[in-house]
């Protein structure tokens, strides 16, 4: 007779095992299954080219939850953030470079604009407040306006309360950045083209959308809100890449009690009347649960591994309409030598940091109009780094991993297919950095250019989104993925989703995982069956 | 108190200034309109553009008007023409479809191009009657003040969400949903037809900085049809033109015991000690004033009204970031004949297929594509343009058996990157019969005159700033409680005793009248505050 779980977690990607984390420490039976060899979904580390690790998808770590570092004690289990400072934008003979050293940032921006400088300091300021008015958004369950139960009642008075004791100035910020783009929110505060394009980038990150769209203001904050945030005060690399990070978060969850198993793919959730009991394995094997936990997409969940009469039929509909709209890509570089940048040569700090692509805000926006037609952009904006600066273990000695993630590639192409089309795409990227930095074509030792139908066939992430889904209005909080279905919980019983569909959304945040486990906890407080 | 004898000056006779004054006179207040041109009406105004042909200039329909906005003015004395069909498509190769405003007409003629997408428009058509009670309420609602969410404000959200919630869970989940959403996408959730989806799109970005995949355009869309139950906007407008509407209201708000000057136009807003306290003509007259209601748009009225050194640093920031920029320029055609459009049959009499709005445009992404040109400030290569030929209906406003054709035509934004309006109206006019002429071939040798309205022209004839017809645009951060600033979203400006009652605000959306009534009930409210603390 085989194992009954408490509860059996689909996918072992971070918020997989953060969930199973949380779950083992509560004294549950958890079993975590992950279809890859390797764990972390898409912050793994993989060597693709012997010598080089890479952190193959997701690269940087800035809005991982300080909560689920202390609660699953992350250090202690290998845990290490090295830092990431700055933002080098290269351009044509000038560059601008924003660094951790307030005085150096200041006198940087001056050289372009005076006011600027004045006000990127007092920019700073007025996010940092509202990052903590958000933030415990991040650390709860949305709560539901249309549900009118007295918890969401309550819920919601407790956030019109803090709303009210804002300075009137940061409410304006903030509902500023809940509907505005990116670039109208930037134009507001700034004039230097260069400066407004690279801190856009941020409001587009993983969506469909230009830095000109409405909306693209809100992702921006989502973004920033790493930034502010506790224990890390910068964006930073996980030492050994994301798949360390990854590692660290299994540990935790293994240390509390958590079995994981690896190369277990699975087939089908197991619904009987209208209630989950457990998972069948593409080997056939079959695994009983109390409950069935899912940090897959909702498109991989509920339309992929169940029978779509075990669902609501207007659910299932809602589930279909949800907006995937995978639109980066990412290219691996492996590196005899670092690029040298014309406007900055020689190997300064400044490759150390992030690398931006973003020239100009038409630059941007252009790059946007090409995916809206099915093309990749001829001229992408790219965050590039080289994490071998900070963590040489990475590659041999002298050499060096260059991590270039790429918008727009829209999984949709109008003409051709991604397969046919990938080497090409992966040249429009190198020749967007080495327009800056010339060299870089010279020193590629090998590359692996991901297009997002790469992403999902490796990862599963349908169409390639990085976030589960687009952190567009009509899919954030309580609509998230589907509106009144925002709390973890699915129309099937004993089935819940714990991943980056769920509030708050995407990036290497690990709060979905830990909000559905409380979700979970909070349903049968004692020791499971 | 002399104060209360005091009268309320609105600044400009448009559809809101003259609903303002209308309904603020019944509350027993003596306003003064001050209209700058010899017309009423501002945007819905009907001149004579070439000898014999007259066209509403601005506004070619109505919003339509409120049913609320009529009652509480007691109008009188218009004739609605509603036209039959909705939307007119005229594909190029030669079948065109019409969008009856009778559900099952359209739902037959829907069922010919595509029989999926008649049952979803019956089931949307359903689903948008059960929740035009929430639109119309969404329009007629004074925003929240979310610089100061008092619990009284709270409450007051409350109301509207209370609103929300009879529609029920299902009603009320979808109207959240497709408020935020990009127009494209609520076309697609609709329909699955590019046709069908292209009317809807079209909607969603009429007269905006915006493009169909821009979020936020769905709601644009929902202003304009959520009040009406259909997925497409009925087509109104009055016998005579829009201008008939405002000499109407000019004359309810006569009635009413408001006085209506024309010609006189407002140099200056005046504020002593902190306070508005009238107003100086161009002429350098002054009119004292307990309240000045504008119905001018909030950028004007803020920086070339107001003297900025009454505005606190926080507003003036606030409005020079207003977006107002217009996209749209506007064609009259003076036709000796009607011009026969592709896909429309029978000859003789004119086909009520044409009595509604003509839609040239090739798909969802063709307007895409013509937004695309807007973003850099450029006129678009291929524009699309919409349509309406008033004397189908309404034959008065032309010789008998000549017509007038009026045309939106969109991207051109006010804001040129290169060169100026002047130098290319007659491009808008080529631009327009190239379109047209893809449609209605031969219709450019029916051309008897013409009239181009760059928006250059709007700004400089119609005293629009950026020649934006809805004094701003409508994107999801100049809607609602930020319209058309944080902090004023309910119809009090940031001088007291300053009012704003025009399209920049709330809902601000087409010629609903919706925005004079909000404001005339938020006014009448404050000054019933005012003379209580006095």
């Amino acid at each position: 007779m085989a194992t009954t779980y408490d509860v059996v977690v689909i996918g072992g990607g971070h918020n997989g095992l953060v969930h199973a984390g949380y779950l083992a420490r509560a004294g549950r039976k958890v079993l975590v299954l992950e279809s890859r060899p390797v764990l972390g979904g898409a912050a793994v580390t993989e060597e693709i080219i012997p010598g080089f690790r890479f952190s193959v998808f997701s690269y940087v770590v800035s809005l991982l939850r300080p909560e689920i570092i202390r609660d699953l004690d992350l250090v202690r289990h290998g845990l290490e953030i090295l830092p990431l400072d700055g933002t080098f934008t290269p351009l044509e003979g000038n560059y601008l470079w924003r660094v951790d050293d307030h005085t150096r940032t200041r006198r940087e921006i001056a050289r372009f604009s005076a006011a600027d400088a004045e006000a990127y300091e007092d920019f700073g300021r007025a996010m940092v407040r509202v990052c903590r008015f958000v933030r415990p958004f991040l650390g709860a369950a949305a709560p539901d306006p249309t549900s009118f139960s007295l918890g969401d009642l309550e819920r919601l008075l407790w956030l019109a309360r803090r709303y009210q004791a804002l300075d009137s100035e940061d409410k304006f910020q903030l509902a500023l950045l809940s509907t505005s783009s990116a670039v109208d929110f930037l134009d507001r505060w700034f004039e230097t083209d260069p400066l407004k394009a690279t801190m856009s980038a941020s409001g587009i990150i993983g969506t469909f959308l230009g830095v000109r769209s409405p909306g693209t203001a809100y992702v921006l904050l989502h973004h920033y809100m790493g930034e502010i945030d506790g224990t890390f005060r910068a964006w930073g690399f996980s030492r050994d890449g994301t798949g360390g990070l990854s590692r660290a978060i299994a540990f935790g969850a293994q240390a509390a009690g958590a079995e994981i198993r690896t190369e277990a793919r699975v087939a089908k959730i197991l619904v009987r009347d209208g209630r989950a009991e457990g998972v069948a394995l593409e080997s056939g094997e079959e695994i009983r649960a109390s409950a069935v936990s899912s940090s897959l997409d909702p498109r991989q969940t509920f339309l992929r591994l169940m029978d779509s009469g075990d669902l609501p039929a207007e659910f299932a509909e809602n589930i279909r309409r949800y907006k995937f709209r995978g639109s980066s890509g990412k290219v691996n570089l492996a590196l005899d030598a670092l690029p040298e940048f014309t406007c900055l040569p020689g190997v300064g700090s400044h490759l150390r940091g992030a690398i931006s692509i973003s020239p100009s805000v038409e630059y941007m926006e252009r790059a946007y109009d090409d995916a809206k037609y099915g093309r990749f952009s001829r001229q992408p904006y790219v965050d590039v780094v080289i994490p071998t600066l900070t963590d040489p273990q990475l590659a041999p000695p002298g050499k060096h991993v260059m991590s270039c993630f790429v918008q727009y590639a829209p999984y949709q192409l109008a003409q051709g297919s991604w397969d046919a089309r990938r080497e090409e795409f992966g040249d429009a990227v190198i020749n967007a950095i080495a327009r800056f930095a010339p060299n870089l074509p010279n020193i590629i030792l090998g590359r692996q250019v991901l297009t997002p139908l790469d992403i999902e066939r490796m990862t599963g992430l349908s169409e390639g989104n990085i976030f589960q889904g687009e952190l567009s209005p009509e899919q954030l909080f309580f609509q998230r993925p589907v509106g009144g279905w925002a709390k973890y919980r699915t129309p099937v019983r004993d089935l819940f989703l714990c991943g980056s569909a769920t509030h708050p959304g995407g990036g290497i945040m690990g709060a979905p995982g830990r909000l559905a486990a409380l979700e979970i906890l909070k349903k049968s407080p004692g020791k499971g069956a | 108190m002399a104060a209360a004898n005091k009268r309320v000056v609105i600044v400009g006779a448009g559809v809101n200034g003259l609903v303002a004054a209308c309904l603020l006179a019944r509350e027993g207040h003596r306003p003064l309109v001050l209209e700058r041109s010899d017309a009423l009406g501002g945007v819905a105004v009907t001149r004579e553009f070439t000898p014999g042909f007259r066209a509403s200039m601005v506004a070619p329909v109505a919003g339509p008007l409120l049913a609320s906005v009529a009652a509480d003015t007691q109008l009188e004395g218009v004739e609605w023409l509603e036209s039959p069909a909705r939307v007119f498509l005229p594909a190029v190769d030669g079948r065109g479809l019409t969008l009856w405003a009778d559900e099952e007409k359209c739902a037959a003629e829907i069922e010919k191009i595509s029989p999926g997408d008649a049952a979803r428009y019956r089931e949307t058509r359903n689903a948008l009657e059960a929740m035009s009670r929430f639109f119309t309420a969404l329009l007629e609602t004074i925003p929240p003040a979310m610089d100061d969410l008092s619990n009284r404000e709270l409450l007051r959200s409350g109301r509207l969400g209370l609103r929300l919630r009879s529609l029920g869970k299902r009603n009320m989940l979808r109207a959240l949903r497709w408020l935020p959403m990009p127009a494209a996408d609520l076309a697609s959730e609709w329909f699955e037809n590019e046709a069908l989806r292209t009317a809807i799109a079209a909607r969603g970005v009429f007269a905006a900085r915006l493009g169909p995949r821009s979020p936020g355009t769905g709601g644009r869309v929902l202003f304009q049809t959520g009040p009406w139950g259909d997925p497409f906007a009925p087509v109104v407008a009055p016998r005579g033109g829009m201008g008939a509407l405002a000499e109407a209201l000019g004359r309810a708000a006569r009635t009413a015991g408001a006085e209506v000057r024309t010609e006189v136009e407002v140099a200056r807003i005046l504020v002593t000690g902190g306070r508005v306290s009238g107003v100086e003509l161009a002429g350098g007259e002054r009119i004292d004033a307990l309240a000045v209601v504008s119905a001018a748009d909030p950028a004007r009225t803020l920086l070339q009204l107001v003297d900025p050194a009454h505005l606190a640093p926080s507003v003036l920031a606030r409005i020079r970031h207003y977006r107002i920029n217009g996209s749209a320029a506007i064609v009259h055609l003076a036709l000796d004949a009607l011009p026969r459009f592709r896909g429309v049959e029978g000859n003789g009499a004119p086909s009520p297929a044409l009595s509604g709005k003509i839609l040239i445009a090739d798909s969802v992404d063709a307007i895409e594509r013509a937004f695309d040109a807007a973003k850099y400030r450029k006129f678009s290569d291929e524009p699309f343009l919409e349509a309406t030929i008033p004397t189908v209906l309404d034959p008065s406003l032309a010789p008998p058996g000549k017509h007038v054709l009026t045309a939106w035509l969109q991207y051109a934004p006010f804001d040129l990157r290169e060169g100026n309006w002047e130098a290319r109206r007659e491009d808008v006019l080529r631009a327009t019969l190239r379109l047209l002429e893809t449609r209605a071939p031969g219709i450019s040798s029916l051309v008897a005159g013409s009239c181009v309205l760059t928006p250059a022209d709007l700004e400089q004839e119609y005293a629009l700033t950026g020649g934006h017809i809805f004094h701003g645009d409508l994107a999801m951060d100049q809607m609602f409680s930020l319209r058309p600033i944080f902090g004023y979203g309910r119809y009090l400006g940031p001088v007291p005793g300053l009012y704003f009652c025009g399209s920049g605000t709330h809902p601000g959306i087409g010629v609903t009248g919706a925005s004079g009534r909000n404001a005339a009930r938020a006014i009448l409210a404050n000054l019933r505050r005012e003379n209580s603390h006095r």
